[in-house]
């Protein structure tokens, strides 16, 4: 026992202990989306990570556990594009051993994919949520560079659960401003208002030798 | 009916003004080839030098230690294998220092020398030695806090515990690669004719700040105090582009993301004054200048190239001594910094990665 409280000890030095690392990559291409989502529990709270997959307790993860979580994951991410949720389908996962994990050296990696988007050469507005054990968790989320691929600001809460940007294939890719944001709607509208008020001052106007 | 005839002191005049030109021409042609000359002499002397070294170090080993030092230059899976984990952890290939003689670890150490510059090798050198400090620390179980220096009943940390191994033939004209690492040290080193890559490596510190017969040693504190000094250089207009409204907790382009881009956040350079844009190559010389001195000519003037592309981006507070995580990042480039919340105060452990996304493990001038 104290040998083993020592090698956790010496773990706690080497890399994260009580942390729950989640890490995404999200990857467009022309007509797809794909998230690359690494999850390596830091040994402190591996006991409630693995209460989370190992469901039948026998200290080992199957492939009907590592199943059921990965589906958990995908349940508990959210991607949005254009406003409108994409239903996300697992495309690859692997899983470490229970001893690497032990060890805190397990990485969970989990492919999500996106289905087709449609007219790849619309500007589009891309919005991923990650509400998957926020209670032990950190958080990074970063778009990957892809050819021809272009992105605009990229808006993240400060924990990183969430991450909001334009993209493109060849535009620029921060969206158009909304009509009423744009700068040609105003000028509209002031020389609207200029004609009405010349207008009316014009229908007011009457010479006095007239009106005598 | 017009007569010719020659003038002679005329002719002579021309022919001596000639004759200067063509001289002269001659002279700056040999005086510019002899200086190319001796300059590829003395950048191949480097190379040569560099494989000598290596050669030298494989001459000290026993045949059963250089087949375990040795691999193709291809070997995809021995160029990975490196992390800024105990080698307990995370094992590594190759030869471990702590099973060399005397000898045989000074002629390793030599060949390490001989292909890093001084600081280089110096910033090696501390990272190390702090392994060792960790060690210590942990042994003693006084000032870790316990942290323990010992996994599976072996030690967990320590200079004994960095490994060397060498991928493919040491050659002045083909590519071969020398690793070096251990617990928070990746160098990954392709030397192809007289080009060195250092990319990708990492470097890293725990402790960040020890002190060894009375010095105060910090491995990665010019990367700490140049980065703080850059930041506080912006304008408030400036730190607005630059600073990014959320927390980063680890390297996002650490070990085993190799081939990978994210796209770049913060404010780019084109948006900082000349003296900005010094100060921010500087820093990137913090890595860009370990490896030797004529590679890493090349490779800052590279950066200095690929300035206008390139971005800064900062997160956390802006006063030196509290932990803030930031990232270079350009076309050849990626530079990340981050400090890490384990073993307690972040300032004290340190990891940082150095990436060439067009270059990493050197395939681009390898391919050439």
């Amino acid at each position: 026992m104290p040998l083993l409280a020592m090698s956790l000890a010496g773990n706690a030095a080497a890399h994260r202990l009580d942390e729950y690392l989640q890490a995404t990559l999200i990857g467009i291409a022309r007509g797809s989306v794909d998230l690359e989502m690494q999850l390596t529990p830091g040994v402190a709270v591996l006991p409630l990570v693995m209460s989370e997959i190992d469901r039948d307790r026998d200290g080992r993860i199957s492939g009907e556990e590592a199943r059921a979580y990965a589906t958990r994951v995908m349940r508990e991410v959210e991607l949005r594009v254009d406003g409108k949720p994409a239903s996300l389908s697992l495309v690859e996962s692997t899983f470490p051993t229970l001893e690497e994990m032990r060890q805190g050296l397990g990485t969970i990696r989990l492919k999500l994919r996106a289905p087709r988007v449609e007219d790849d050469s619309a500007v589009r507005e891309l919005r991923f949520i990650n509400r998957h054990l926020p209670q032990v968790s950190v958080y990074l989320v970063n778009c990957l560079a892809g050819d021809g691929l272009r992105v605009g600001r990229q808006q993240r809460d400060e924990a990183q659960r969430s991450i909001s940007f334009g993209y493109s294939f060849g535009k620029s890719a921060d969206p158009a401003p909304a009509w009423f944001m744009r700068e040609r709607f105003w000028l509209a509208v002031l020389g609207t208002v200029l004609l009405a008020r010349l207008a009316m001052l014009t229908s007011l106007w009457r010479p006095r030798s007239l009106s005598r | 009916m017009v007569r010719m005839e020659w003038n002679h002191d005329g002719l002579q005049r021309q022919l001596q003004i000639m004759t200067k030109i063509v001289s002269l021409t001659l002279i700056s042609l040999t005086a510019t080839l002899a200086c190319g000359l001796a300059r590829a002499q003395s950048s191949s002397g480097v190379s040569t030098g560099i494989v000598a070294g290596a050669n030298s170090f494989l001459t000290s080993l026993n045949d059963a230690q250089r087949s375990k030092v040795l691999f193709e230059f291809n070997d995809a899976a021995q160029r990975m294998k490196w992390s800024n984990l105990p080698t307990t952890m995370v094992p590594r290939a190759g030869l471990k220092m702590g099973d060399l003689t005397d000898a045989q670890r000074k002629a390793a150490m030599d060949l390490l020398a001989l292909t890093l510059s001084k600081r280089g090798y110096e910033k090696v050198l501390a990272i190390v030695t702090g392994d060792e400090v960790l060690k210590s620390q942990s042994d003693g179980g006084g000032g870790g806090g316990g942290r323990g220096g010992r996994g599976g009943g072996g030690p967990m940390f320590g200079r004994d515990l960095f490994y060397i191994s060498i991928l493919g033939k040491p050659s002045v004209k083909d590519p071969w690669m020398l690793q070096f690492g251990g617990h928070h040290l990746a160098l990954n080193i392709t030397m192809v004719g007289r080009e060195g890559i250092l990319t990708p490596s990492l470097t890293a510190a725990q402790p960040a700040k020890y002190t060894v017969d009375g010095q105060t040693v910090r491995p990665l504190g010019a990367e700490n105090d140049k980065a703080f000094a850059l930041i506080n250089a912006l304008d408030e207009g400036q730190r607005k582009q630059a600073i990014l409204n959320y927390k980063v907790a680890d390297l996002v382009l650490g070990p085993g993301q190799d081939g990978k881009t994210i796209q770049p956040e913060g404010i780019k350079v084109p948006a900082m004054n000349a003296s900005q844009q010094a100060m921010l190559l500087d820093l990137a010389g913090e890595w860009a200048g370990i490896i030797n001195e004529q590679a890493a000519a090349a490779r800052m003037a590279d950066l200095k190239t690929n300035l206008p592309e390139t971005w800064f981006a900062w997160s956390g507070p802006t006063t030196n001594g509290m932990p803030a995580y930031y990232r270079i990042q350009g076309p050849t480039v990626v530079i990340e910094y981050a400090p890490q919340p384990l073993g307690g105060d972040p300032t004290m452990h340190i990891h940082t990665i150095y990436r060439d996304p067009t270059n990493d493990y050197g395939k681009r001038s390898a391919a050439k």
